[in-house]
């Protein structure tokens, strides 16, 4: 009996103990992981990070990170390579050698705190692959905080120079190009729109010369309407002139909305921005649950599903995967996470399944900060299209999802950084104050042809560069490592 | 005409004829609290209220917390804000502004209010305002309606979110609890 006492009593003390790593990272800590492991990292001048780029340019493989604006204790963080204060801007990474990356350049962005400076977005197409682009040049178009878009020529990455700037904004944020054509969908905030953000399609073929094509959102939100403005957008994603879509995600965390455009309409239809107007190109459009947003809406299609291979119909579905953004930190909002849309039949968009971290697998709502998922990868590279999609959950780090029965997606890695003195706090309001914790707050990701995962942290951890291992590399038919 | 509006509402408290007024209002208004009257949406349910009495007498109010907004620093910064967050939608998806908004406050919150005319499904005309302000990340948002004159409406309304009880519970709200 006494023994029986004691054994409890030990399981309970063990039990309290793992609750209490789980629930707090502590500096010094090892990361946390499963089938990823950690290849390099890069502090990114501790600075808040958004979007990573990964581009092959020329025999090296350069990392184009875009910040948010910088935090109340921290709003320009030195660069240790001027020595001067410098709002967030892009961080320019040379990641050939992904053991041992090289910080090349950080190009300031606008001043301001958190979603109010930086320039989050970063977007890179090749000279030679624009129709009137300068064959020697590489162009970077990132946003400026809230107020402009730019493009740059980063042929030399360490030395960029400034080519085309559209400015006079109200807000930016995740935009799409088209190398192939130039076509660009920029997230603007048009000063007569009803809506913080709106599409504003350029012909950027020529990035010296930008053409404005048209401007385009929900109806009700154009100038001059009345009545109640739809959910403002978040970020386009586009076949191309090929697959004639584009998907539009609107909402980040509520009332999102799945919109699909008929790509040729959209740019050749008629242009001045009245309700039916903005309705011709419009194909579908799939309400969220008001719980949820669409941050990310990446189309996947064509996909084999080997369940219905015998099945007279339908062996092959369109996807696309949407991905919700969390807002509040410590679970202050309903659940966001993964859902997948078979969309097949275009007009009947459906809702297929869903994938979201298990919460006690950590005690996430208790480790501070937010908890849910932000983005996925959006590079649609052979090695992992289709079959593997990497999410950004915040505390959780990020996983790894096995994609290829999109009717049923399975997790199958997860690496969850370490946090470092540079790591920044998040915090909730209680009784008469705040309650701060610190955490990992994994934002984005993306991937490159090599099979590299990117990692970037909101809380300025930076940038964790990961690689398959064990089982999950089977997944993307990558050999054993 | 604006110090009787103003005595107006400041009579449409009750709180806040106690706390503001040394001398009973002209005629007293009071907030009768009512049940929640919209579908559930992405945001938790917040109060409702219809003033009785006073200038404001017939009008609703209806205010909630939304945690979660992403201007953090720039806050409710122009009328198309107030137009998207205010929650006039909740009442009917037609409406439309009557003029500019102007800049209010609710405690140490800044924000903007509008007002408008509402289309309502019995083809009767209702004036409405909408009130955004903001505290860091989150917003305390605030929609009256009513037959009466919207500018009475919006002074008591903002009377009414002053007073006490209503601060202590918009603090909570904001706070998640």
């Amino acid at each position: 009996m006494f023994r029986c006492v004691l054994t409890a009593a030990a399981l309970v003390l063990f039990a309290g103990s793992a609750f209490v790593h789980a629930q707090k990272q502590t500096i010094g800590a090892p990361p946390e992981a499963s089938n990823m492991k950690l290849v390099g990292t890069n502090d990114l001048q501790a600075r808040s990070a958004y979007q990573p780029t990964i581009h092959h340019q020329g025999d090296r493989w350069i990392a184009y990170i875009g910040h948010h604006g910088g935090t109340d204790d921290v709003p320009a963080p030195v660069n240790p390579m001027t020595g001067q204060a410098e709002p967030n801007g892009t961080s320019i990474v040379d990641v050939t050698d992904p053991a041992h990356p090289k910080y090349l350049r950080h190009l300031p962005g606008q001043e301001g705190k958190y979603e109010s400076g930086g320039a989050q977005m970063v977007r890179v197409c090749d000279g030679k692959a624009l129709p009137k682009g300068d064959p020697n040049a590489v162009y970077m178009l990132r946003t400026f905080g809230s107020e402009a878009h730019e493009i740059w020529n980063v042929a030399d990455p360490a030395n960029p120079t400034l080519i085309t700037r559209i400015g006079g904004l109200k807000d930016t944020h995740k935009s799409w190009w088209e190398c192939d054509t130039g076509i660009a969908y920029l997230v603007s905030g048009a000063p007569d729109w009803r809506t913080r953000r709106m599409t504003q399609i350029y012909d950027l073929s020529d990035p010296a010369h930008p053409q404005k094509i048209r401007d385009f959102g929900l109806p009700g939100q154009e100038p001059g309407s009345t009545g109640a403005v739809p959910t403002e957008l978040h970020g386009p994603i586009s076949t191309g002139p090929n697959g004639n879509r584009v998907y539009f995600g609107y909402g980040t965390n509520k009332g999102g909305i799945l919109q699909i455009v008929d790509r040729e309409k959209l740019l050749n239809g008629p242009k001045e921005p009245t309700p039916d107007n903005l309705r011709l190109p419009e194909i579908s459009r799939m309400p969220m649950s008001a719980f949820n947003g669409a941050h990310t809406t990446f189309p996947m299609l064509d996909m084999p599903v080997a369940e219905f291979a015998e099945d007279k119909d339908g062996k092959t579905r369109d996807i696309v995967m949407i991905v919700d953004e969390a807002i509040l930190n410590e679970c202050g909002e309903a659940r966001q996470m993964v859902w997948l849309a078979d969309v097949t039949t275009e007009t009947r968009p459906m809702m297929i399944s869903s994938y979201t971290v298990p919460e006690a697998s950590g005690q996430f709502c208790q480790r501070g900060g937010r908890f849910g998922s932000h983005s996925s990868n959006e590079s649609m590279a052979p090695i992992y299209y289709k079959k593997l999609a990497f999410i950004a959950f915040f505390n959780a780090g990020v996983r790894a999802l096995d994609i290829r029965d999109p009717y049923h997606p399975k997790e199958v890695g997860y690496f969850i950084p370490a946090i470092t003195q540079a790591t920044d706090k998040r915090c909730i309001p209680v009784e008469g104050g705040e309650r701060c914790k610190v955490a990992i707050q994994t934002n984005n990701v993306e991937t490159d042809e090599r099979g590299y995962i990117y990692i970037v942290d909101r809380a300025n951890t930076g940038l964790h560069i990961l690689e398959l291992t064990g089982p999950a590399r089977a997944v993307a038919g990558l050999p054993k490592n | 005409m604006t110090i009787a509006l103003v005595l107006a509402a400041l009579g449409a408290s009750g709180v806040g004829a106690y706390q503001l007024a040394p001398q009973p209002a002209p005629t007293s208004a009071h907030w009768r609290e009512l049940a929640w009257p919209f579908p559930r949406d992405g945001w938790p349910a917040g109060r409702a209220f219809r003033c009785e009495g006073g200038a404001c007498d017939g009008a609703e109010l209806h205010v909630r917390a939304k945690r979660g907004f992403c201007n953090c620093d720039s806050g409710v910064a122009d009328d198309d804000e107030v137009d998207r967050v205010a929650d006039i939608d909740l009442i009917t998806p037609r409406f439309a502004a009557t003029a500019p908004g102007e800049v209010v406050h609710v405690g140490e919150m800044h924000g903007r209010a509008r007002r408008y005319d509402l289309a309502l499904y019995d083809g009767a005309s209702h004036a409405a305002v909408g009130v955004a302000v903001s505290r860091r990340c989150d917003l305390l948002v605030a929609a009256a309606q009513g037959r009466g004159d919207a500018n009475a409406m919006q002074l008591a309304a903002l009377a009414f979110l002053e007073t006490q009880e209503m601060k202590a519970w918009l603090t909570a709200a904001l706070d998640g609890k």
